[in-house]
């Protein structure tokens, strides 16, 4: 009977989050049609703070859930978008956008804090995130055929011709000399090329969601959620149940807002808060497609250094409003 | 003969369109009242359209002048794609989803958000039984309620301290976030109690009956019939 019931889990998380894939994936695509050089992803910032701010930001313009911003996030990054800004996008956007934003409004209308705490905590834990992630070169954080194409794609003021493994003798780069990148505009690539290469996209992201909802699927149904929701009589314990059930349930962060509503009452206002914050970041379904972007050591620190934000949020919530 | 080699845009789009299909399969053979709030089900069939014509257009002959480079034969990897595709595709069709909703139920806290989605307070005999949940939220002494004739339907779900409510599961989003609620039931003494997970319709009437945390509300069933489980039973 559980296998049935798990069964059943991991179709509804997955016939759900396909469309949101999809939906990434289009924006991908036409952004790569309408922007070949994806020149304007290079003049996003590249400080340290304003680099996540721009990419948080961008989230506005692009609604999609979590399963739709992986898509988007890797055209960033291949396009040669400075790291910050991408990965503000990728961790903070699937908060920072009118669609969550007015859901989580739905649910807690009482609840003006919940409205501005978790914007302002999504971009706190982006922020986090991306100083944590500079830490490791990009090598060691991207995953190669990402930096391969990301390469190509950055100004030779920044990339050297070694590291691109192209490009003509003689043109100096890489010593930080300030080198425009060529006058050439790069043509549009025929419509065809442009459903192919987001044809294979989808097929890859679309295998590794699958994992990612056999997994969730699984600990739903062997875990039982009660025993999260029973070790949060404390003030910590109930934001570390809290975060344990948002990453095994990964439900879209659309509705989180809504499941959330059912267990308030249950819990601290700090355990509620992190729920809210760590699913978009991280959680069982994203973790295969997050794999495509972040080597597993930046997987790895991208989850703890997520973690430990979202406690730290959770707590000074609680110490705040109990 | 020398069969042609298979071109990797041919299984791109053999790939597309097996989700396309599973979507749209979904879409048309009921699943998705089991699986998502109504709410989601255009985009699930939009979404599945949306591939099966990608796939369609991935293999259409070109025309245009900047036609792209010719793709080349399907590399091993793109095989094993393919492959992985497919099984999880063609499972996804041949095996619909069956979940018990007393065991999905059982793993899960109940839903206690005190929202009141009644727009209106509908007579006695047509309450759903959500409907008699969330009224109950909202005026919660069970005293006005005595004697008022129901007509309910769910599935029985067990508890551990004490006999089987009349349950249902209401979902957000889709069923990995169902929260289930429920009404007590004096079940007949002279019958043994139902098994989890039958579907019953309930007619009778409320009374009131000492819980663990107080008076609560009771259904004093004059007639119980088992049902199907309905072809949308989950509530939002």
């Amino acid at each position: 009977m559980p296998l049935s019931t798990a069964w059943a889990l991991f179709q509804g998380l997955l016939i759900e989050a396909l469309p949101f894939l999809l939906i990434g994936v289009l924006i991908s695509a036409l952004a790569r049609w309408l922007a070949p050089g994806g020149s304007w992803l290079r003049r996003l910032p590249t400080h340290p703070l304003l680099g996540p701010l721009s990419g948080a930001a961008l989230g506005f313009a692009l609604p999609a859930c979590e399963c739709g911003n992986v898509p988007v996030a890797r055209r960033m990054l291949v396009g040669g978008a400075p790291l910050g800004s991408a990965l503000g996008f990728l961790f903070a956007a699937p908060v920072l956008n009118p669609i969550v934003i007015a859901s989580t409004w739905a649910a807690f209308p009482d609840q003006p804090w919940l409205l501005m705490a978790r914007p302002i905590g999504a971009v706190l834990v982006s922020l986090a995130l991306c100083l944590l992630l500079r830490l490791i070169p990009e090598e060691q954080l991207l995953q190669s055929d990402v930096l391969a194409e990301r390469r190509l794609n950055q100004p030779l003021s920044t990339v050297n011709l070694l590291q691109r493994r192209t490009g003509l003798v003689g043109v100096p780069g890489g010593s930080g000399t300030a080198v425009e990148p060529s006058p050439t505009p790069t043509p549009r690539p025929p419509l065809q090329e442009v459903l192919q290469h987001g044809g294979r996209e989808f097929l890859q992201l679309a295998l590794l969601l699958v994992a990612g909802c056999l997994l969730a699927a699984l600990m739903q149904t062997l875990l039982p959620r009660q025993w999260l929701l029973a070790l949060g009589s404390s003030p910590t314990g109930s934001v570390l149940a809290l975060m344990a059930l948002s990453l095994v349930i990964s439900v879209c962060s659309s509705v989180d807002a809504f499941l959330a509503l059912s267990f308030a009452a249950q819990v601290t206002p700090g355990a509620l808060l992190a729920f809210l914050l760590l699913g978009p970041v991280i959680d069982l379904k994203l973790a295969g497609l997050l794999g495509l972007l972040l080597k597993p050591r930046g997987l790895l620190l991208a989850t703890a250094g997520a973690g430990l934000s979202v406690l730290l949020i959770g707590q000074w919530i609680n110490l705040w409003l109990l | 003969m020398r069969v042609a080699a298979v071109k990797s845009h041919h299984l791109q789009a053999a790939g597309l369109a097996l989700w396309g299909l599973v979507l749209l399969r979904a879409s048309s053979d009921g699943r998705l009242d089991l699986l998502l709030r109504e709410v989601f089900h255009p985009l699930v069939s939009l979404a599945g359209l949306a591939l099966l014509i990608w796939a369609v257009a991935l293999v259409l002959p070109q025309r245009h002048r900047q036609a792209p480079a010719a793709p080349g034969a399907a590399t091993p990897q793109q095989w094993r794609l393919s492959a992985a595709t497919a099984l999880i595709a063609l499972l996804l069709i041949a095996l619909p989803p069956n979940p018990s909703f007393a065991d999905l139920a059982q793993r899960r806290p109940g839903d206690d958000s005190s929202e009141a989605e009644l727009a209106f307070v509908l007579p006695p005999a047509q309450r759903s039984l959500t409907d008699w949940v969330r009224l109950l939220r909202t005026q919660s002494d069970p005293r006005l309620y005595v004697g008022d004739p129901v007509r309910i339907s769910g599935f029985v779900l067990p508890r551990a301290d004490g006999p089987p409510l009349l349950g249902r599961l209401l979902v957000r989003c889709c069923l990995a976030d169902a929260t289930p609620i429920g009404l007590p039931v004096r079940w007949p003494s002279d019958q043994p109690l139902p098994r989890a997970d039958q579907w019953l319709q309930i007619n009778g009437e409320m009374a009131v009956q000492q819980g663990a945390e107080g008076e609560e509300l009771v259904v004093i069933p004059q007639r119980i019939t088992p049902i199907r489980r309905p072809a949308r039973p989950l509530e939002p």
